[in-house]
């Protein structure tokens, strides 16, 4: 469909669809926008996570902190999006200020899963995932610190990237962990989430932390010929994982080998230690990030309205940050990271990406009471990804009792075509 | 009892944008909030722009002027924490040291670094201006190697000197902001903040010597603690105890790579960097035979040093050094005046030291016109005609040629005097080609006759 009527017939879909409670916020002026759309996204509907800044929407990043905050400048992605015709179609659910992995700590409500009701969406990018998953858009925008676009697309059963750590703007990106985010695109087909890809990817000369690189056509480049490809998967990803989940990704790595591609070990005996070292650079760099919401100039301060998942990550984040500790905590957690880094670069330099599961567990219930620690353990097999600053993409590798499971392929640092298109093969159906 | 005293002093660097996005730095010129971004305002979303490389020279060249060594590794901006509203982050950022080492004047800088300025809140109002908010800072801090007020005073004004000199520092007054730390031998260190001046700094410390002291005298010990300085009374007040000093909670800005100084960016800004004061003082003293403390005197300006070169080139640098040190500068002082303050153009300084050398003025009438041209910088030549010192002048020169052609031409006046009246024309002529006609003749006459005749 697309153009104008494709972006009437999406809105039409967000009103029937409100008990997905995937949006906060709607762009009034979309119709019009679609009419005036020219370029690759021409038409398309995209939505937007409520932490990436479009100008005159609610940036609310889920929180009572940010509820009536409108965005006064168009995030860098969003100002490409626009500029090859994507049109914005609202702002996504999501847990608050992107602090959680099941969608549930909006302080607008939870998110539902449309490939799996009564479950939880995933995280943080809950509403992102559930608008996709749902039809509700042809593609949205999630960000991913730690596993937040490639948790709720395994689990809502899309694709999800997480682009190499510089290669999308993060300028307009609602900082959770700066030196940890990335905005990337989701979508049901991997053509589509390449193209958004190629449209966001870039440097922008006024952000310090993208890469000096022009993206390929990632869109045109895609090749489902993958024979020869060597693909990674390691042993200790079993440590963590639900073996039914262990099973349908076991499955697709099949596939792919009777695709021509060869499948070989790699190990990585750090990928607990990932966790721990995630959390203590999270904290502390969400602490940071959130002392500009002081009451002075956004309404609310946050440690009043926050909710419990946020007052947590802020206070561990100013206690560990205390001088007295400094050494030993986030100074500790940035010599972890460098480990961690060598270890998953090292592993890549045999193959040609890491393929294994996204989460270790199937989602809970919605509602279903989690303690902090049990959460965490959710973004185990994400988190080292960001850590290393490399790019990962998810698909659906299959389902487990009609719950999707997504496979995770992970490659080096600007290796987005190869994981595209391994993820390209798998989406065939073929084989 | 030994006073020992060290500076913390931050001044704005004179560039055209901010340190970290696009908005221009002045902010004076403007009405409140609207040299801002959403940067420099710290909106949800916006991230620091690369780091302005003219600041990061700027940086680099103040700490090469002083002596310091640059940092060879990676140089991490910091983010240090406090709540404040003219924060609109929470955080400041401030690097950290770009140069270390230096000395001025024997006196240690410990180093050299580059910050961010807040905005400016006013708490009457409760009203925050940002557009001061990201204007770059230099942090220069010393070690505590000063001893007296005096001292600390003298080594400030240098200081302000070679800010000046290199021309990268703002020059308007009031932007130089210095913490001090003081302390009595034995005794607690106070800092004192919020010192704006030279004057201010010298006042602040007279205080604090004498509060430190009375309380030693009356048996109390001093307390470790922050002080604010009062401009308008003059003296400093309690802000905040030891134990109550805060966290900062520094952590390396995760948005912006740490900065890297290449040698060959050190040799670049070394090669195009003025020379700095103490440079220029020696290299005056063996170009042009300036005595040592004229060359001092000299040296204290930048402009009155490139104006006594300027005129060193047209007439001899001995006496246009003499000049300009005893009498230019006395009169400048006298007024309270920087030599570029005054206005006054190399080219009046020359036309003034010729004539004086030519004779066509006296030294005495030279000082006149200078505090004239101080008073209000205008062509020497109108200045001599419109004070009437042209008459001094025609008086004084025809005077002295009469003098000359008399004691010249002994005949023409041994003839005159033996009663031939007509050889006295013939001296009266010669008085006439040594002023090159600009003399009245009659006046001439006269003149010589009352000459010959004693």
């Amino acid at each position: 469909m697309g153009g104008v009527e494709g972006v009437a017939s999406y809105l039409e879909s967000i009103e029937e669809g409100k008990e997905v409670n995937a949006f906060l916020d709607l762009n009034p002026r979309a119709l019009e926008e679609a009419r005036l759309a020219e370029g690759k996204l021409a038409g398309l509907a995209i939505a937007v996570k409520s932490n990436i800044s479009v100008k005159g929407l609610r940036a609310a990043c889920a929180s009572f902190t940010l509820e009536n905050y409108v965005a006064g400048y168009d995030a860098t992605v969003v100002e490409r999006i626009r500029k090859e015709g994507g049109v914005v179609v609202g702002m996504t659910n999501m847990d608050e200020f992107a602090c959680g992995s099941s969608g549930e700590t909006s302080a607008f409500g939870p998110t539902q899963n449309p490939a799996a009701p009564g479950r939880i969406p995933g995280g943080s990018s809950s509403g992102s995932a559930a608008a996709v998953a749902a039809s509700l858009c042809d593609a949205a925008l999630g960000s991913d610190t730690g596993g937040s676009i490639r948790n709720p697309a395994s689990h809502c059963g899309i694709v999800g990237i997480k682009p190499t750590y510089g290669l999308v703007p993060r300028y307009g990106l609602i900082d959770l962990a700066m030196s940890l985010d990335q905005i990337g695109p989701m979508a049901r087909d991997v053509h589509t989430a390449a193209l958004l890809l190629e449209v966001i990817a870039g440097p922008n000369p006024k952000e310090c932390t993208t890469l000096k690189v022009e993206p390929p056509e990632y869109s045109r480049l895609l090749s489902r010929k993958i024979d020869g490809c060597r693909i990674g998967y390691a042993r200790e990803f079993e440590e963590f994982t639900d073996p039914r989940i262990t099973s349908v990704i076991k499955k697709s790595l099949d596939r792919l080998e009777r695709m021509g591609a060869e499948v070989v070990p790699v190990t990585l005996p750090n990928l607990g230690k990932g966790l721990s070292t995630y959390y203590l650079t999270v904290f502390v760099e969400f602490f940071s990030a959130t002392r500009k919401f002081d009451g002075r100039r956004y309404g609310r301060k946050i440690e009043e309205v926050c909710g419990r998942e946020v007052l947590r990550r802020i206070l561990l984040g100013r206690y560990i940050s205390q001088k007295e500790y400094s050494g030993k905590y986030y100074k500790k957690a940035l010599q972890f990271r460098s480990l961690i880094k060598r270890e998953l670069l090292g592993a890549l330099e045999g193959v040609d990406v890491i393929a294994g599961p996204t989460v270790p567990k199937l989602p809970h219930r919605l509602g279903e009471s989690m303690d902090p620690m049990a959460m965490y353990g959710y973004d185990v097999l994400t988190v080292p990804t960001n850590l290393a600053g490399i790019p990962a993409g998810v698909i659906k590798a299959g389902e487990v009792d009609g719950i999707p499971v997504g496979l995770q392929v992970q490659g080096e640092p600007l290796g987005e075509q190869k994981i595209l298109n391994v993820l390209y093969a798998l989406e065939d159906g073929g084989c | 009892m030994e006073t020992i005293i060290g500076f913390e002093i931050h001044e704005q660097l004179a560039t055209r944008t901010k340190l970290y996005c696009d908005s221009p730095t002045n902010y004076r010129d403007v009405p409140p909030n609207t040299n801002v971004c959403e940067v420099c305002t710290g909106m949800p979303g916006a991230k620091p722009h690369p780091v302005n490389q003219e600041a990061i020279d700027a940086v680099v060249e103040i700490a090469l002027m002083l002596g310091c060594e640059i940092v060879k590794g990676p140089i991490y901006i910091q983010r240090k924490h406090y709540d404040y509203p003219d924060l609109p982050s929470g955080y400041q950022r401030t690097s950290l040291p770009i140069g270390r080492n230096g000395n001025l004047n024997g006196i240690n800088i410990w180093e050299v670094h580059l910050e961010e300025d807040p905005g400016k809140y006013d708490p009457t109002s409760g009203k925050v201006d940002y557009n001061r908010s990201g204007v770059p800072l230099v942090e220069i801090v010393t070690a505590p190697d000063l001893r007296s007020p005096e001292e600390a005073r003298n080594f400030l004004r240098e200081l302000i000197k070679i800010l000046h000199y290199t021309g990268k520092a703002r020059a308007e007054g009031g932007t130089m902001r210095t913490d001090t730390n003081i302390s009595l031998e034995g005794g607690a260190r106070v800092e004192i903040k919020n010192i704006n001046s030279v004057k201010g700094a010298y006042k602040a410390l007279k205080f604090e010597i004498a509060r430190q002291k009375s309380l030693r005298k009356r048996g109390a010990a001093v307390r470790r603690e922050t002080r604010a300085f009062l401009e308008a009374q003059m003296i400093t007040k309690t802000m905040r105890l030891k134990e109550e000093a805060e966290d900062y909670r520094y952590i390396p800005d995760p948005d912006i790579p740490p900065l890297l100084i290449t040698p060959e960016k050190i040799a670049e800004i070394k090669a195009a960097m003025p020379e700095t004061p103490g440079m220029k003082e020696r290299r005056f003293v063996a170009q042009y035979g300036v005595k040592p403390e004229d060359a001092k005197v000299l040296a204290s300006e930048l402009e009155l040093a490139n104006a006594f070169e300027e005129v060193a080139k047209e007439v001899d640098p001995q006496f246009a050094a003499t000049w300009v040190r005893d009498e230019l500068k006395r009169v400048l002082v006298y007024n309270d005046k920087s030599f570029a303050e005054s206005g006054i153009g190399t080219g009046q300084v020359v036309d003034l030291l010729r004539m004086i050398q030519a004779g066509e003025i006296t030294p005495k009438t030279g000082k006149k016109i200078l505090e004239i041209l101080v008073a209000k910088p205008q062509p020497v030549e109108r200045i001599v005609e419109e004070m009437g010192l042209g008459k001094i002048k025609a008086d004084d020169i025809i005077e002295k040629a009469c003098e000359e052609a008399v004691a010249e031409n002994p005949q023409a006046v041994a003839d005159y005097l033996g009663g031939k009246g007509e050889a006295l024309n013939y001296v009266v002529g010669q008085v006439m080609r040594k002023t090159r006609g600009r003399a009245d003749a009659k006046t001439v006459l006269e003149m010589l006759k009352k000459k010959v005749q004693g």
